[in-house]
């Protein structure tokens, strides 16, 4: 088998992140369908903690090339 | 797809069902690396090469559309001035006015600009035969993300008045316990002074690097599969699973549109979000 470690390493560290986009999201859609009068400062913040999260993931996707 | 993309199909194109044919050879990370047409020869840059040319038609782009909205001014806003309104409103309503209130207002150009040029940069992955987004480079959004992280430690020092209480205020949690002062200040600044400025520039650099070889995997398999000539059976076979791998391009390039747009909004975001919490007192 050939291939290099540092993509396992990358789907590793992916689990994490889309656990957590998951859970921004689904927060997320529950808050507005509560409350949809309070839709723009929901989605904003939806979109900070989804950055925020998502740094993770695109770390694990530059380390995996960067790391040889 | 770009013209490196193009010959690195080349060479294995029609290689599916052929006996003894070349094995797939996925894009790699190279089709990033554009050999430079001039040197500087300089230490340090990578001379005249596609980023560059691309990064000049994003700027002329984003000083044409400013140009073109903004030229004949009224109280009746024509058509032209008209979309420049909705993206000057988009940007304030969405974007500065959430983060920062009233206060954030002047500093709208920043924004604006921002915002229009990084959405021109990643735009630049879908020009046809130029395909490559001049933010999938590092350099580029790093030079962007300075400007913000610069912009925000001045408004900080200015807002809060003075050098210390600015650093002060930024590292030292208010109402934390003295005993937790020790592992908590370190963290601060690591997370605030090192961390925040890399993964401003890297969120944007990674999603569009990551998109644009997705993108390039997709056509060179497209072409690796397209092999007509197998026979009647195999024949079809290839033509229809290139067919498959074209659609997915088409949709993956719509998708990516989104993405580009997001991670524009993401990018103006943040910065709002870093000059805002700059702004207020701690």
């Amino acid at each position: 088998m050939e291939g290099s470690l540092n993509v396992i390493g990358y789907g590793i560290s992916v689990i994490g992140a889309g656990i957590g986009v998951g859970i921004v999201f689904g927060m997320g859609m529950q808050a507005i369908a509560r409350q949809p009068e309070a839709r723009g400062p929901l989605q904003t913040n939806i979109y900070i903690g989804f950055a925020l999260i998502e740094a993770l993931a695109l770390l694990g996707f530059v380390l995996a090339f960067a790391i040889q | 797809m770009s013209a490196d993309t193009l010959n690195l199909a080349a060479e294995g194109g029609g290689g599916l069902f052929t006996p003894g044919g070349p094995g797939f050879e996925a894009p790699s990370v190279g089709i990033f690396f554009p050999s430079p047409w001039a040197d500087y020869n300089l230490p340090y840059t990578g001379g005249f090469n596609k980023y560059v040319v691309l990064l000049l038609v994003a700027t002329a782009l984003v000083a044409l559309f400013l140009w073109w909205t903004a030229r004949r001014q009224s109280v009746v806003p024509g058509r032209s001035q008209g979309i420049g309104e909705l993206t000057f409103l988009f940007v304030r309503d969405q974007i500065s006015r959430p983060m920062m209130g009233v206060k954030g207002d002047k500093y709208m150009p920043l924004l604006l600009s921002l915002f229009l040029f990084v959405f021109a940069m990643n735009v630049m992955g879908l020009i046809p035969f130029l395909q490559l987004p001049v933010t999938s480079n590092l350099s580029y959004p790093a030079g962007l993300a300075a400007i913000v992280y610069i912009t925000f430690i001045v408004v900080g020092i200015r807002a809060q008045g003075g050098v210390a209480k600015y650093f002060k205020g930024a590292v030292v949690p208010s109402g934390a316990p003295w005993w937790i002062l020790p592992i908590l200040v370190p963290i601060e600044i690591i997370s605030n002074f090192l961390i925040r400025p890399a993964t401003h520039a890297i969120r944007v650099f990674a999603t569009m690097f990551a998109g644009h070889l997705l993108l390039a995997t997709f056509a060179a398999a497209g072409w690796y599969m397209f092999n007509p000539a197998a026979g009647p059976l195999f024949g079809t076979i290839s033509v229809l699973f290139s067919g498959a791998s074209l659609l997915a391009f088409i949709v993956f390039t719509a998708f990516e549109l989104v993405i580009m747009f997001l991670q524009a909004f993401v990018f103006t975001l943040l910065a709002a979000l870093y000059i805002g919490q700059a702004q207020e007192a701690h």
